[in-house]
């Protein structure tokens, strides 16, 4: 195989790994979501269900809206305007700073179950890591 | 006794502001560097905009996800502390 050859194959397969890592922790978000809810609401107290229901629901709404603005900034085919992004990633980041503000001031959620709802991307994405870690490991040890 | 209960709640507040400070400090720090690695490979290379953005909306994510966490940790100490009435109460007899 030649030196070109080879590159653009290993060029490929980067590019694939990172978008079936972006795909797997986009669906696995609401996935990791709708399994602590359900476990919440199942085996734990009201509010510490409910803050394990808000804390995945503003990681995981956060995490898109992120990607959106992302997409839009650095895509130089659908460039936006910088202030544009900058006024969207400042009201993300203070709606969701005043939502956390609320629920605690409020006591609305437990803070533990809040603190494990917040996890869920963080979760999702060690979770993909590892998923694509392995599937390496087991293609280089065959 | 009551003074006692107040230095304590002086003292979370305190723990609370220095910890969201540290952690905004961080956290901006990690943030832009990393933007700023991402730019310049996007303005060195602009095809690979793409790869570039998804690594760096999942590096995103998790700087991000550290402050919120710190966040939480502060707004806790505040306002929803675990054992905030049972200290009061000690502090009180």
């Amino acid at each position: 195989m030649t030196l070109k050859a080879y590159s653009s194959e290993k060029l490929s397969t980067v590019n694939n790994i990172q978008q079936r890592l972006l795909t797997f922790v986009t669906r696995s978000n609401w996935v990791l979501l709708a399994s602590i809810s359900l476990l919440g609401l199942m085996a734990a107290s009201p509010a510490f269900a409910r803050g394990m229901i808000f804390g995945g629901l503003i990681v995981t709404i956060n995490f898109h809206l992120l990607a959106k603005t992302l997409n839009k900034a650095l895509r130089p085919q659908r460039l936006t305007s910088p202030n544009v992004i900058l006024v969207k990633y400042y009201i993300r980041f203070i709606i969701s700073g005043v939502i956390i503000f609320f629920l605690i001031r409020q006591q609305v959620v437990n803070p533990i179950g809040l603190f494990i709802g917040l996890s869920v991307v963080v979760a999702s994405i060690t979770i993909a890591t590892m998923v694509e870690l392995k599937k390496l490991i087991f293609k280089e040890a065959v | 006794m009551e003074a006692q209960a107040l230095q304590f709640f002086i003292a979370c507040v305190t723990a609370a502001g220095f910890g969201i400070a540290i952690a905004a400090f961080g956290c901006g720090i990690g943030q832009g560097m990393g933007l700023r690695s991402a730019v310049e490979g996007i303005a060195r290379n602009p095809e690979s905009s793409g790869k570039v953005t998804v690594t760096m909306l999942i590096g995103l994510a998790m700087i991000e996800s550290l402050c919120i966490y710190a966040l939480v940790v502060s707004l806790i100490l505040i306002y929803a502390h675990p054992q905030a009435g049972a200290i009061a109460a000690l502090f009180a007899h």
